[in-house]
């Protein structure tokens, strides 16, 4: 008897976890597998069998001048302008809108509104502001900034690009901040305040530790997504002009589905995942190390 | 002046930089609602201006070309499959997890939240292929069930860490009572998921709605498939010089989303905070 429902118990808890298991095994596990045979293969998805060709994919994707590289760079480029812009930026606006302003929520609600779009239309629509907006504001004003070929310019087109990105997700980041400053305690800023510590020094010294947890979730959520750049491009310039804007998931995807070419294509998104998996962990354990309890 | 004078200065003044500051971040996107609404000759002629007569023909015709109600239709039922199917699957998991240490739980745990740190372009290419193979690709329906896959480890993270928190007397109580496993879970604990159930909610629904990339892939081959976002990206591509149509597209495409963060922004911010925090 005693047996039997301790039976009765592990088919149960087998059952319960199974369809889990099932789903992310075969959405994430066996493509993960299949992506790392396919890497070592030539194979352009339609024709007969994959090639075996060994490491060549991986030779092919360092050699010098690649597209995969130009697109590391842009990436990297990206990944540390947005990083910075993004964090640096949601955090002055969390500041300022946890102050007793009497639009606050209002505020807090519009800086939010682009990170509930879509990618892809807040690419478009920067799309329509960069060509046709800049340009009837440029007949207005006569102000030269507005009258520059922001996409158009391969060097421009990068911080067009960054700008946009940091445009649709600040929100996020602000929320974040607020919510990290509320929980700080406000007996430890009247401490501060007491033990005569002015404005910059309560903030850099008291806050801004104390805020930890949240800027290491900041940093870890915009690396993550800045990595991952894909739909604001596709949108904005396709990765042009002259691949100024050519990021590595665009790369992948262009190899894959445009040029046919799998093998390839799987290559260059193992060292992506590589790539991601490395830069998290560093920046997790860099960050939480700095994080202070009270 | 006195200092608390001063201050109240001070705040004013910060409140109104605030303000010209929020217009200037949203000016574009009352830029795309006018623009959407004025005949192709005024958006030509001057983007700025306000629309001298409102336009609502815009609406009729990109509704009409776009199939709008039907586009809508797939996003929802890809949508709901999605959240039903992940909301269900993860918090089962994740009690039987939290509620069963052993052995076998600790790989499921394992096993369920690594892929957590496999980025979606790692897969695509081979999972487009595993998709044809069980036949997942080209139905809505088929969509909404691969969302399960994607967003059950996060889901189960964070279910988990809330499970933590639920005392066991609760469950046990419940058994004593004669309850089974699967009428313990449904009766008692799910209702006391809720927050982190909307949490779960408010993200994936974001998420799903809003995505480009898996259903470039896996159901853009038929217009009868073809989700929002995706639907505008073709259109707009199409009718890139006709800017009043591609701005009516994309007001079109966003709209559900504003209003949906209207009606729940609360909700919505909380749960994005949350997630945020957990994950």
């Amino acid at each position: 008897m005693q047996l039997g429902r301790k039976k009765k118990q592990t088919i149960e808890t087998v059952l319960y976890t199974l369809p889990a298991i099932i789903l992310v095994t075969v959405m994430m596990y066996i493509p993960f597998v299949m992506s790392g045979y396919y890497s070592l293969t030539e194979w352009n998805g339609i024709a007969k069998e994959p090639v075996f060709i060994g490491f060549d994919n991986f030779i092919t994707l360092f050699s010098k001048g690649s597209d995969f590289a130009k697109s590391l760079i842009f990436t990297a480029r990206y990944t540390v302008v947005f990083m910075i812009v993004a964090n640096v930026f949601a955090l002055a606006l969390a500041v300022i809108l946890v102050k007793k302003l009497r639009t606050a929520n209002i505020l807090r609600g519009i800086f939010f509104v682009p990170y509930i779009m879509s990618m892809t239309i807040v690419g478009f629509i920067w799309k329509f502001i960069f060509s046709q907006g800049f340009a009837k504001m440029f007949e207005m004003t006569g102000l030269e900034f507005l009258n520059l070929s922001w996409l158009g310019d391969p060097k421009l087109a990068f911080y067009s690009v960054a700008f946009v990105g940091i445009w649709q997700s600040v929100g996020f980041y602000v929320v974040l901040y607020i919510a990290g400053l509320q929980a700080v305690p406000s007996d430890v800023l009247e401490a501060a305040t007491v033990d005569g510590a002015n404005g910059p020094a309560k903030f850099f010294r008291v806050t801004l530790p104390l805020l930890g947890p949240s800027i290491t979730t900041c940093i870890f959520m915009s690396l993550t997504n800045s990595l991952k750049v894909f739909d604001i491009i596709l949108a904005l310039t396709k990765g042009g002009p002259g691949g100024s804007t050519y990021s590595v998931t665009l790369d992948i995807y262009r190899e894959a589905f445009q040029n046919n070419n799998y093998g390839l294509g799987a290559a260059k998104s193992l060292v992506f995942f590589l790539i991601i998996l490395v830069l998290t962990q560093l920046v997790l354990k860099g960050s939480r190390n700095k994080e202070v309890d009270i | 002046m006195t200092r608390k004078q001063k201050k109240q200065c001070k705040m004013i003044l910060l409140e109104v930089i605030m303000v010209i500051l929020a217009l200037v971040y949203i000016y574009p996107v009352y830029l795309m609602f006018i623009n959407s609404v004025k005949p192709f000759g005024e958006v030509v002629a001057d983007v700025i201006a306000l629309p001298k007569v409102i336009e609502w023909q815009n609406y009729k015709d990109v509704i009409d070309k776009m199939n709008y109600g039907k586009l809508f239709l797939n996003n929802v039922v890809i949508t709901t499959i999605g959240i039903i199917g992940i909301v269900a699957f993860s918090s089962a998991t994740a009690y039987i997890l939290d509620r069963r240490p052993g052995k076998y739980t600790r790989i499921a745990h394992l096993l369920v939240i690594t892929p957590m740190l496999i980025p979606f372009q790692t897969i695509m290419i081979t999972l487009l292929k595993v998709m044809n193979v069980i036949h997942l690709t080209g139905s809505t329906w088929g969509l909404g069930i691969q969302y399960w896959g994607f967003g059950i480890p996060m889901a189960t993270f964070i279910y988990c860490n809330f499970m933590k928190t639920i005392p066991k007397e609760i469950d046990e109580s419940a058994f004593i009572d004669g309850a089974s496993t699967a009428k313990t879970f449904t009766s008692v604990i799910f209702p006391l998921l809720k927050s982190v159930t909307a949490t779960v909610v408010v993200l994936d629904v974001m998420w799903i709605w809003n995505d480009f990339l898996l259903p470039l892939l896996m159901v853009n081959s038929s217009p009868k498939t073809k989700t929002l976002v995706l639907s505008a990206y073709t259109f707009v591509g199409q009718f890139n010089t006709q800017w009043h149509y591609a701005m009516t597209a994309m007001v079109l495409a966003v709209l559900p989303s504003i209003l949906f963060f209207i009606l729940l922004q609360k909700n919505i911010v909380e749960g994005v905070v949350a997630g945020a925090v957990k994950g």
